[in-house]
């Protein structure tokens, strides 16, 4: 229980601070404080029962079908970093208190604060692999918030972005590398995968693995090559560096690494990826320290070659030197974020920390000079001070590491040379901003700071001394603590003494003393700004270029793969189906005959020859004639017809053939109104142009043929049992017809007929609404080139005739009427038994009345009509309903047919069924909505003579 | 043949909602003054739809109208999820409507008729009810896009969307045809049952599953057939974008999961090698497109793009050298995403219309300068949105690609974990931009936002509970599950 309150106490702390006003400092530093420190006791009690039971853990069920508990596991080496980053959190607030400026809105920073030490506990306390990397982004984005706290200022916003896509980056590399390792060990829980080590280590994705934790680690720690966001931390206020980038974050990678070593450690691999990053942020980073002009720089710096120094000992695969990786991350801890708190002193007493511009403070600011010294000592490795203890023990693993020859040499020269960086640019660190001449032109006269201020510093620096000195005394039962909860059974032995004797590490440290002090000799005579050497190893400029190589390189893929434009889009999707169809055909062609069709009849050919020569006709004219296109196409629809009486479909013939009559001059009577074509045939047409019609003509040619075969293909294969025998079988036993398409029609789908009916009367009525409202393009509002010339009188509803030569056809056409209707009414009637049916004499009946419309004129038919359309829709409907609820009468579901059948005097024998009565409503339907839908498009013409709103059909 | 009265209590939902839409358009023809009228009249249809729903629900399997239907706990789900989604997106869109004056009642009818397409969609165990479905889903949305008919974008995308459609459906058609021809059946479980017995012509099979995937992909928007979301996304009313992103992917969703799991499961690797490759590569185009762009609604056009591809990340993790063990598991996490995703688009495009006035449309990335200082809360929400589609831990979003990755892992595509993790870096990096925008540029209009009450309190919620959810995704993650398992 306890556990989860160290959790939750800072997450609480946080939402409190979160909701206080702005002007509340005391209250909001004492809140945090107390949050703070209420953590720190939880953890130091908890001492006792580590102790004793070595674990302690408690969970609580989260998303088990993940897999995940929230669960929360202490070991020796997690109290440690627990109590870590809650005393220093603790200090820090203190710290803080007196470092914001009364204008600072301090809410936001102690609530950020809190939510980072709860986030940072729960990595450090996590459980579980998961929850480890989710709290791990989460101090990644605390640690957003923080650095970017002051938010007008360009370089903290840029240094926060900076580190929150280098470290959130690997967060979730991180999150990768942690879901591989749960499904090698099986299981997320920490126990398990420490268990599980050979397992892993055995498998094929450690590899995989392992570089995926490592990258989060090394991001986090600002190791070599990810270092370069933590110098553009530093823009952040000092408290959060103290904290994040002395103590805690940073500390959080090789917190991981140490946490998985038993898991991870011991191979090449891990020696060589986490080794050579170590030891190359321990040069670099030391060598770049010496030549910061920020003192916030050098301590940023400085850090990286620490951690690096860490990284390398977690990476020799040793035991003891895992030992001293443990001791040297207390101790960088105490050192480094003492020194943070003094350049965070100096920077608010006189308002700079360009150590250029520092000079001689030692005189305004005793106490803090001396404290500063002390831990600048310390962190070069003074004897007496505990930085000398842990990097004696780093030196004494370089000397003594089981390498190969020029790794056994190597590694001890680059670790004292490193040494002598170290101890160079700590002293520059003291002497140039505490030592020499006063500085005068400082932009605030110094003075010492508040007491309170200095007091967490000094504590700082009094636990440095106190664990240098006495070391097996102090920090000796918390470092065996720690290492054995790591190593378990195989935990080396140590010894923390001061003296071990002249030995050779000792003349290392000494080595490293002497040549840190002639290198700054050296460096006080240097006045070039630059950095030698490694002027050009900049890694914001890499990052600013990934940045700006991403986004470049996101627009010109956008160029190539992107076009706003339809066509392009069409293309590509047929051209990826046509790839996909190639698919399986590679694969697989077994099966793949095509059938021969067999010699057609020569007469069969021809009609289908023509066929095709119209539809490629009118897809040829489709854009240059419009006329021609639409006649062609009607010579195909014509030779379809004929192949269906050709193939003994009469009944198809028939309604083809009214279709496509009806098309046709439903297209004819709407072209007038298509927009004018672009006459702008250009005899000269561009080559690209041409090129892209010929890839488009091969592409359309080669997705035409291949869905033409495909079909063509299964067609020819034997066809399964389908419904048509029982169609046929059934139609004059059930439907009482011999006509078996209208029998389906008109009984066994009478339903669905019912239906389309209903769909066909709306159509009908919707064109007729829309048609109303049409506005024509401007150009085609004008009469026709042919009426102009002509023009024609308005013309003149009592004439009997029109005059001239259309009095020929008129009286033909009016003579076709009555004929046509009979014809219409045959069909109707015979429809159930033979070729006919209401649908075909609908159409036909249609057709006379257009054909009546289109030679006699709109007005002059108009003024002696008496057809409805919209009348016919109603009635037909209607019928076929009653027809249908006719059944209802007999006890029979809807649409069931009823028939008699008999014989009556005169007329003979008579079949009569309620079918009838629907195909009646079909046909007067059909009427009624094919003449609405022709009329209204016939009434536009009208416009042009009246420019008023057609008055089409009968309202 | 004797006439059965089909069960039509499994289905009441559906027809509840086909008799309200045609009362909607009765209603708003024969009462044109109210305006509020068709409105009301939709969002009361979905509550009431939403309680017919949970009436009729029943824990075991159900078949009605000759097995066309099916009645099962997935679908109930789905439905339930899809009235939630469609309800809020009205109620977010219905200022921006009114703001631009076409908030006429056909469009309240278009969406309810939609609505009913998705349902129909969703509960299909034919191939012919889903096929209706999804062409009444698609038809009404065509022409929501095009509402706007003064705008010429508007038009342009309702055009292009339809044109693509249509090619995309016929190629479904075509795939589905193919499928009857190799196994004889237009019922998920005939053609399982034709798959499973080996009866199945293998190639011709393979150029059924080609085509169906075509269709598929086409609706979820995953490359290669992707090119008209983002122009569709950026065309398109905001309001409507709202809904195109958010329910219609839960339909195609459930279209995928009746036609590949219900019906093909059998041959499941080899659709699986095909979703593999559309999954990485929507999620590489997706995220590298989405950098470039400065139109927030393209950008978020391209990031579903990439969604959806970790969507199917989880389809496609179901089986593996035969060992389906994993996949109840894979297949829930696909859900899990997929649901996850319409709570993060319908709060991304709320935000948008939140900032947009009457002919101003806060579309652009550069719009959501200084947020915060204009609203300190809505940035907030925003941020919440925005890290959640990131997929930063503690909010919804990071669930969901954990639990996906997790499946890939299990099904050991390691390389594919990889990708998709490397890409969500690059996904973080857009997503980050627009919370950078909002912190740390200074706004463009410092005017405070106006935005109707229940805008308000509904995006709050909504952003809410996305952070809400992250933190105990343990609920919807099981009711997921759960849906599945008692399903399938």
């Amino acid at each position: 229980m306890s556990l989860l309150a160290i959790i939750l106490l800072p997450f609480l702390g946080s939402l409190c601070a979160a909701f206080m006003p702005a002007n509340a400092r005391n209250v909001e530093a004492w809140l945090a404080g107390t949050a703070a420190l209420a953590t720190t006791v939880l953890v130091a009690s908890l001492y006792g029962d580590i102790q004793a039971e070595g674990v302690l853990r408690a969970s609580v069920p989260w998303a088990p079908s993940l897999g995940l508990e929230f669960s929360l596991r202490m070991d020796g080496f997690a109290w440690v970093f627990a109590l870590l980053v809650a005393a220093m959190g603790t200090l820090v607030v203190l710290y803080a208190r007196y470092y914001m400026s009364p204008e600072d809105p301090v809410p936001r920073f102690f609530s950020f604060f809190l939510a980072f030490m709860g986030a940072m506990l729960g990595v450090v306390l996590s459980g579980n692999l998961i929850q480890l990397a989710m709290f791990w982004e989460l101090t990644s984005l605390a640690s957003f918030m923080l650095i970017a706290y002051w938010n007008h200022r360009v370089d903290a916003r840029r240094g926060a972005r900076m580190a929150l896509t280098v470290t959130a980056t690997g967060g979730l590399a991180l999150l990768a590398g942690m879901l591989i390792l749960g499904h090698i060990a099986g299981s997320y829980d920490l126990d398990v995968v420490l268990q599980a080590g050979d397992t892993i280590r055995a498998h094929a994705w450690y590899p995989a693995a392992l570089a995926l934790v490592v990258l989060g680690a090394l991001t986090k720690s600002a190791q070599f090559p990810f270092h370069f966001w933590l110098p553009h931390a530093m823009a952040a206020p000092t408290p959060v560096s103290a904290y994040l980038h002395s103590a805690t974050m940073v500390k959080a990678g090789v917190f991981l690494l140490a946490r998985l070593w038993p898991v991870l450690a011991g191979t090449e691999a891990w020696f060589w990826i986490v080794g050579s990053a170590g030891l190359l942020s321990l040069v670099v980073g030391a060598y770049l320290a010496l030549f910061q002009r920020d003192m916030k720089g050098v301590l940023a710096y400085s850090t990286i070659s620490h951690l690096g120094l860490i990284t390398l000992l977690l990476g020799m695969n040793s035991p003891l030197a895992l030992v001293a990786a443990v001791f040297h991350i207390i101790n960088h801890a105490t050192f480094k974020a003492s020194l943070f708190m003094a350049a965070g002193i100096v920077d608010h007493e006189t308002g700079t920390r360009d150590m250029t511009r520092l000079s001689g403070l030692y005189r305004a600011m005793p106490i803090t000079a001396t404290l500063a010294l002390v831990a600048a000592a310390s962190m070069a490795g003074v004897p007496l001070l505990n930085g000398f203890l842990s990097k004696e023990m780093f030196f004494a693993e370089t000397v003594f590491i089981d390498r190969p020859d020029f790794q056994r040499l190597g590694l001890p020269m680059a670790a004292t040379l490193a040494g002598m960086f170290s101890v160079a640019y700590s002293l520059r660190f003291i002497h140039c901003v505490f030592f020499g001449r006063p500085a005068r032109d400082l932009p605030r006269a110094p003075h010492e700071p508040p007491g309170w201020m200095l007091a967490p510093s000094a504590l700082l620096v009094f636990a440095c001394l106190l664990v240098g000195m006495f070391p097996a005394h102090t920090i000796g039962p918390f470092l065996a603590v720690a290492t054995q909860s790591i190593l378990g059974a195989s935990t080396p032995e140590y010894s923390l003494a001061i003296w071990h004797g002249f030995n050779l590490p000792l003349m290392m440290s000494l080595a490293a003393l002497a040549g840190g002090i002639v290198l700054y000799q050296l460096l006080l005579r240097r006045r070039a700004d630059t950095v030698p050497l490694l002027e050009r190893l900049d890694g914001k400029r890499a990052f600013d270029f990934v940045q700006t190589a991403l986004s470049t390189g996101s627009e010109r893929l956008l160029r190539i793969l992107v076009s706003r434009r339809l066509q392009v889009q069409l293309l590509l999707i047929v051209v990826f189906a046509l790839a996909a169809v190639l698919l399986p055909l590679t694969a697989d062609r077994a099966g793949w005959t095509l059938a021969s069709p067999g010699l057609p009849d020569p007469a069969f050919a021809l009609l289908w020859l023509v066929g095709g020569a119209c539809a490629l006709g009118t897809a040829y004219k489709a854009k240059r004639h419009r006329l021609a296109a639409l006649v062609l196409s009607g010579g195909t629809g014509l030779a379809t017809c004929l192949t269906f009486a050709w193939f003994s479909a009469p009944d198809l013939a028939l309604t083809q053939l009214t279709v496509e009559v009806v098309t046709v001059v439903l297209l004819l009577l709407g072209l007038r109104w298509l927009p004018r074509r672009n006459d702008a045939s250009a005899p000269d047409i561009p080559t690209s142009t041409r090129l892209r019609r010929w890839r488009d003509r091969s592409i359309a040619l080669l997705a035409g043929g291949g869905l033409g075969s495909l079909a063509y293909i299964v067609l020819t294969r034997p066809a399964g049992e389908g419904i048509s025998p029982f169609f046929l079988e059934q139609a004059l036993p059930l439907g009482g017809g011999l006509n078996v398409v209208n029998v389906i029609l008109v009984d066994f789908r009478g339903f669905d007929t019912l239906g389309e009916i209903t769909v066909l009367g709306i159509v009908a009525l919707t064109v007729y609404a829309l048609l109303r409202r049409f506005r024509p393009a401007p150009e085609s509002m004008e009469l026709t080139q042919q009426q102009q010339e002509h023009s024609a009188p308005p013309p003149d509803t009592d004439a009997v005739l029109p005059p001239g030569p259309m009095a020929v056809p008129a009286v033909l056409v009016r003579l076709l009427m009555p004929l046509a209707l009979l014809v219409s009414l045959y069909f109707l009637l015979r429809g159930h038994n033979a070729p006919g049916g209401g649908f075909v004499g609908g159409l036909v009946l249609a057709t006379t009345v257009i054909l009546q419309y289109i030679v006699g004129g709109t007005v002059w038919v108009e003024s002696r009509s008496r057809l409805h359309p919209p009348h016919w829709i109603a009635l037909g409907l209607l019928a076929a309903a009653a027809a249908g609820c006719g059944a209802w009468l007999a006890s029979l579901p809807f649409l069931t047919s009823l028939a008699w059948h008999g014989s009556l005097p005169l007329v003979g024998e008579l079949h009569i069924s309620t079918v009838l009565l629907f195909d009646i409503g079909v046909y007067m339907l059909v009427v009624g909505a094919t003449v609405l839908m022709l009329v209204a498009l016939a009434h536009q013409s009208l416009r042009a003579h009246h420019r008023k709103p057609a008055r089409a059909g009968e309202e | 043949m004797n006439f059965v009265v089909p069960d039509f209590y499994p289905a009441a939902a559906e027809i509840f909602v086909a008799i309200m839409a045609l009362v909607v358009m009765l209603a708003s023809t024969f009462a044109r003054g109210v305006r509020w009228l068709a409105y009301a009249l939709t969002q009361f249809t979905l509550i009431a739809a939403a309680f017919v729903t949970i009436y009729t629900l029943k824990g075991d399997v159900s078949y009605t109208f000759s097995n066309l239907f099916i009645g099962d706990l997935l679908g109930d789900l789905l439905k339930l999820l899809i009235y939630f989604s469609m309800a809020i997106a009205l109620l977010y869109g219905r200022g921006y409507l009114a703001d631009r004056n076409i908030d006429k009642p056909e469009y309240y009818v278009l969406a309810l008729l939609m609505t009913l397409g998705m349902m129909v969609m969703v509960t299909a165990n034919h191939m012919l009810p889903l096929y209706i479905g999804l062409e009444m889903m698609s038809l009404g949305l065509y022409a929501m896009v095009a509402f706007d008919r003064d705008s010429a974008r508007s038009t342009e995308a309702g055009m292009k969307y339809f044109v693509l459609g249509a090619l995309a459906s016929g190629l479904l058609l075509y795939g589905m045809s193919m499928i009857y021809g190799a196994t004889g059946s237009l019922e998920f479980s005939g053609i399982a049952n034709a798959v499973y017995h080996q009866a199945a012509n293998k190639t011709v099979l393979l150029f059924g599953i080609v085509f169906l995937m075509a269709g598929i992909s086409f609706k979820l928007g995953v490359v290669p057939f992707h090119m008209w979301v983002p122009d569709v996304y950026q065309g398109a009313p905001s309001a409507v974008t709202l809904i195109i992103a958010t329910a219609p992917k839960l339909a195609a969703f459930a279209m995928a999961v009746r036609l590949l799991i219900w019906g093909l499961f059998d041959v499941a690797e080899q659709w699986q090698s095909m979703l593999m490759f559309v999954a990485v590569l929507s999620i590489i185009l997706g995220n590298l497109a989405a950098i470039a762009q400065t139109n927030l609604k393209r950008m978020l056009a391209y990031s579903g793009i990439s969604h959806m591809g970790f969507m199917l990340l989880g389809l496609l993790s179901g089986v593996v050298e035969g060992d389906r063990h994993y996949a109840l598991n894979a297949y829930s996490s696909a859900m899990f995403y997929a649901v996850s995703y319409v709570i993060m688009s319908l709060a991304s495009f709320g935000m948008i219309i939140l900032l947009s006035r009457a002919g101003f449309e806060a579309d652009s990335i550069d719009d959501f300068k200084g947020l915060n200082k204009r609203s300190p809360w809505f940035a907030a929400m925003m941020m919440f949105v925005m890290f959640s589609m990131a997929g930063i831990p503690f909010f919804i979003g990071f669930f969901a690609k954990l639990s996906v990755l997790q499946a890939v892992v299990a099904a050991g595509y390691l390389w594919i974990a990889i990708i998709a993790v490397v890409m969500s870096v690059i996904g973080a990096f857009y997503y980050l931009r627009v919370v950078k925008v909002m912190y740390f540029d200074p706004p463009v209009d410092p005017a405070p936002i106006h935005a109707p009450a229940e805008l308000r309190v509904l995006l709050s919620a909504n952003g809410l509970a996305i952070a809400a959810l992250g933190l105990a995704p343990q609920a919807l993650m099981s009711v997921c599950a759960y849906a599945l398992l008692a399903s399938l």
